[in-house]
């Protein structure tokens, strides 16, 4: 049984059907990215599974049904998702940050504020700063470690690279790798930056106007002449 | 579904049949109705000029004003202290008002180029309250009368039209009031839709959709924002001329002079639709009827509302006025008329022309 | 300098009446981005709640506690059940139904209240004539200085609340960045109902102050108060609390010393006209408020 089952995943604004019966697997302690041009339904796909957006079919984590759930108690069974354009809370300090982070546990959190910190040194040289007045890259490590203030089991991770030089976005990959690594983190990615996306995940969705046009192992997708030249740009 | 083409000649009959309806019932009200009847209609075309001119700021651009009921006031009291201090023809009043209210308006615009939103909302608030007290100041009291207000506000020269009778006496002043507010309503409404159509209207939609854009795309923020806040303001004046000569009174605490007006004018102004022409207009029926329908439960102690709200200290009207009010909103959350386009549209769509056949204007 | 500090004085109590009520706007504000026009309203009517209670023989402090609870149902409810309803599908009706509500509790209270004899709401502290202190040569009435200890001690309360719990932490998530807080698992529903609920746990509160200092409770009880209130929110900057609780005490003090320098042009009668121009100024240098960020420009 996967960590992660999605079947038959329909969702979209208001009247507008954005995905059209999508079919998806995380299994668990691996790292999965969706592939797709601008308006494929990437972002979509990630609010539909974390239930921030109205949705039809079947989602299945953890052997429980979460069709009906709403993102709020998501948390709480352990799905956390990075939105786009940075997740963080521009009027809030770096520390209170985390706390939210972890407002769906009761345990004592100091010790797992001072783990982030260890993992992302230059969060703590800044942790009583406002996040608004962080870096691009700086605020998007925040909301990755706001995120896992939660404890998931499921880390949705959309677009991390968005707006960040190079160099930082290789810094904040090379963390969610670490994490799938050692940790065994399960994360679903959404990324433009093909090359790099293919690199660290092991298995592939390309989405294609809100249908799954292609699924596979990394590696494969990344040797496939034919979506190389479609998809990848290559 | 009935679809019709923009310019075909079933859409020029449909258009034919409205005014038609349109023109009997306008005929109907001065000629068949009892003249405290016909003085509801004039209210509501007082609020409707009023609504106009708010929509024209806050639909059509996109900057709120708490503040309109100074401008009416400014209208108001213009008319009174031309007629009764200096003996001037009612006539000349609105021109006299219009442009005295313009350039108010002009000046109440200028912080509107630097404070937005929220704190603009509460800048206009502050002009709405300023008014009042501003005429109640004993300063002032040699010119406006201080908080008695001006009143017998009186003109003999009402116009002899034969084929309405004779207008003399109580009623023939309902069916002159009637007819000189529909000629203003018909004029706000040729000016709002002349410059909504215009150029010029185009310019306010796009500072009210993206002002950054509309600055990018040559739109001179300054001065579109200026004018369209003086032009609102001087159509608004015309309401408040209209009021003063319908009543012959204008006091401070008068009904549409304090800070309650301008509320009033934006409930009709969303309520009938707001960046649309005919909102205000539907939107200024509608009020009236509802207030005055509301008006007198619970004050004759019979029937189920009798009942209901025979045991409350006072009328009821303005609680069940809220109820209704919120229970429009959640039915048609963009006005009375953005609720009928969404349904007539399932009745009747018109094709519009295609792009670049329409007839040079 | 007697006068100095007596308008000073006598300032800092009724701008702290000011900032409790705006300290709810801003509450508001922050929470659902609305300007809530019937804050005033809602105060007044627990207000008379207040009085109520009161008159069926419960002690004022415990009746203001029931007062306070009343408010804060009052304001959760009225989000939860109309606001949020109307707010996801259009922003200018929520100004209706913020208006609409300013009224029905205007009419309700006149019908509830309304033909009673003037209805005395007996002040919290005593207020006999010889009921002050003199310091600095000015008269320190026991019944201002008691408002101002109260309004001051329930403000310090709030900020300890947004500062130190976790609910505070969730309000504040929520103000900043709502769909972000919706994920780490923040109840958003539950915030900002109670965002409004403290709103009308604060108006009720400020309602009962002002109503034991005029003494006399009527269905525009709240009216004046109310726009000092918003002129002290938007002075202060609306996203901001703290700009709020100054902006209100400096209303209080400026309108005292407005009206006590200039008795002739300005007076009792022009105090209020006299404080919104000058904020008119202030804004026109700092258009979002002497605290507020600048991001601030919806309604």
């Amino acid at each position: 049984m996967s960590l992660l089952e999605v079947r038959q995943l329909t969702a979209g604004y208001g009247p507008v059907e954005v995905l059209h019966g999508i079919d998806l697997d995380v299994e668990q302690g691996e790292m999965v990215v969706i592939l797709g041009a601008n308006g494929a339904g990437k972002t979509t796909t990630m609010r539909a599974v974390s239930g921030m957006i109205p949705r039809s079919g079947s989602v299945m984590f953890d052997g429980v049904d979460i069709t009906k759930t709403n993102a709020e108690k998501l948390v709480g069974m352990g799905i956390a998702h990075v939105p786009q354009g940075r997740g963080t809370f521009p009027d809030l300090t770096v520390l209170d940050n985390l706390r939210v982070g972890a407002y769906s546990r009761s345990a004592d959190i100091s010790g797992d504020i001072e783990r982030w910190f260890e993992v992302f040194p230059r969060l703590a040289e800044r942790r009583d700063q406002r996040a608004g007045s962080l870096s691009g890259g700086e605020q998007q490590m925040l909301a990755i470690a706001r995120a896992l203030m939660s404890h998931p089991k499921l880390l949705l991770c959309d677009e991390p690279s968005l707006g960040l030089a190079p160099l930082i976005t290789q810094e904040v990959f090379e963390v969610l790798k670490k994490l799938n690594n050692d940790e065994g983190l399960s994360v679903l990615l959404v990324e433009q930056n093909a090359n790099l996306a293919l690199k660290v995940a092991k298995r592939v969705y390309l989405l294609e106007t809100g249908s799954v046009v292609a699924s596979g192992p990394a590696a494969e997708i990344a040797s496939d002449d034919a979506i190389r030249k479609a998809y990848l740009g290559a | 579904m009935w679809k019709i083409h923009e310019g075909s000649a079933r859409h020029w009959m449909i258009r034919l049949l409205g005014v038609a309806v349109l023109a009997f019932v306008v005929v109907w009200i001065p000629t068949q109705m009892s003249s405290s009847r016909i003085g509801q209609v004039t209210d509501a075309f007082i609020l409707m000029i009023a609504a106009m001119s708010l929509n024209l700021v806050l639909g059509f651009t996109g900057q709120i004003s708490i503040g309109h009921s100074a401008f009416f006031g400014v209208g108001g009291y213009t008319a009174a202290i031309l007629i009764k201090d200096h003996g001037w023809s009612p006539g000349y009043t609105f021109y006299v008002a219009a442009v005295v209210a313009f350039v108010v308006g002009c000046v109440v615009a200028l912080p509107a180029l630097r404070i937005r939103g929220i704190y603009l909302a509460l800048v206009t608030l502050a002009v709405a309250v300023l008014f009042p007290t501003l005429v109640r100041w004993k300063k002032l009291a040699w010119l406006t009368e201080g908080s008695m207000g001006i009143d017998s506000v009186r003109y003999e020269d009402v116009p002899v039209w034969p084929i309405l009778g004779e207008l003399k006496g109580r009623e023939g002043r309902a069916v002159f009031m009637f007819w000189l507010g529909l000629i203003i309503v018909i004029v706000t409404y040729l000016v709002c839709r002349g410059i909504v159509k215009s150029r010029f209207g185009r310019a306010l939609v796009a500072i009210r959709d993206n002002e950054t854009a509309a600055a990018v795309m040559g739109v001179n923020l300054t001065t579109t924002k200026v004018l369209v806040f003086g032009v609102s303001a001087a159509l608004c004046a015309l309401a408040g001329v209209l009021s003063t000569l319908k009543s012959g009174v204008i006091t401070p605490d008068g009904q549409y002079v304090t800070l309650l007006g301008s509320i009033v004018f934006l409930l009709v102004m969303i309520v009938g639709g707001a960046g649309t022409l005919w909102g205000p207009i539907v939107g200024g029926l509608v009020y009236v009827l509802l207030d005055n329908t509301t008006r007198d439960i619970g004050t004759n102690d019979s029937g189920i509302l009798g009942t209901l709200f025979g045991w409350a200290d006072q009328s009821p009207a303005t609680l069940i006025l809220g109820l209704v009010l919120v229970i429009i909103m959640f039915a048609a959350p963009y006005g009375l008329v953005g609720l009928a386009k969404r349904l007539s549209r399932k009745v009747v769509v018109v094709i519009p022309r295609p792009a670049g056949t329409a007839k040079p204007s | 300098m007697e006068r100095f500090f007596q308008y000073l004085f006598d300032g800092l109590s009724l701008g702290s009446i000011y900032a409790l009520l705006a300290l709810g706007l801003v509450v508001v504000f922050r929470g659902t981005g609305h300007l809530n026009f019937a804050q005033g309203e809602m105060a007044m009517i627990c207000t008379f709640v207040v009085w109520q209670f009161n008159d069926w023989g419960i002690p004022l402090v415990v009746s203001i506690i029931l007062g306070m609870i009343v408010g804060f149902a009052l304001g959760a409810g009225v989000e939860a059940t109309i606001i949020r309803g109307v707010a996801k599908k259009s922003q200018a009706g929520v100004f209706v139904v913020s208006i609409a509500l300013f009224l029905g509790l205007n009419s309700l209270a006149a019908m509830v209240w309304g033909n009673l004899p003037p209805e005395q709401l007996p002040g919290l502290f005593p207020d006999e004539p010889d009921d002050f202190q003199r310091i600095f040569g000015a008269v320190w009435r026991y019944e201002y200085i008691g408002v101002l200890a109260v309004a001051l001690l329930l403000m310090g309360l709030l900020f300890l609340l947004f500062a130190k719990t976790k609910f505070g932490l969730a309000m504040r998530a929520v103000a900043s960045n709502p769909e972000s807080a919706r994920l780490a698992g923040i109840p958003t529903g539950i915030v900002l109902a109670s965002s409004w609920g403290i709103a009308g746990a604060m108006g009720a509160l400020s309602g009962t102050l002002w109503g034991g200092i005029v003494g006399e409770l009527n269905a525009g009880l709240m009216f004046t108060v109310f726009i000092y209130a918003s002129a002290a929110a938007t002075l202060g900057g609306f996203d901001s609390p703290g700009g709020a609780v100054v902006a209100g005490l400096a209303i209080g003090v400026g309108e005292q010393f407005l009206a006590g320098y200039f008795p002739g042009w300005i007076g009792q009668e022009m105090k209020l006209s006299a404080a919104l121009l000058t904020i008119f100024v202030v804004l026109l240098i700092k258009p979002s408020g002497l605290f507020g960020s600048t991001k601030v420009e919806r309604v």
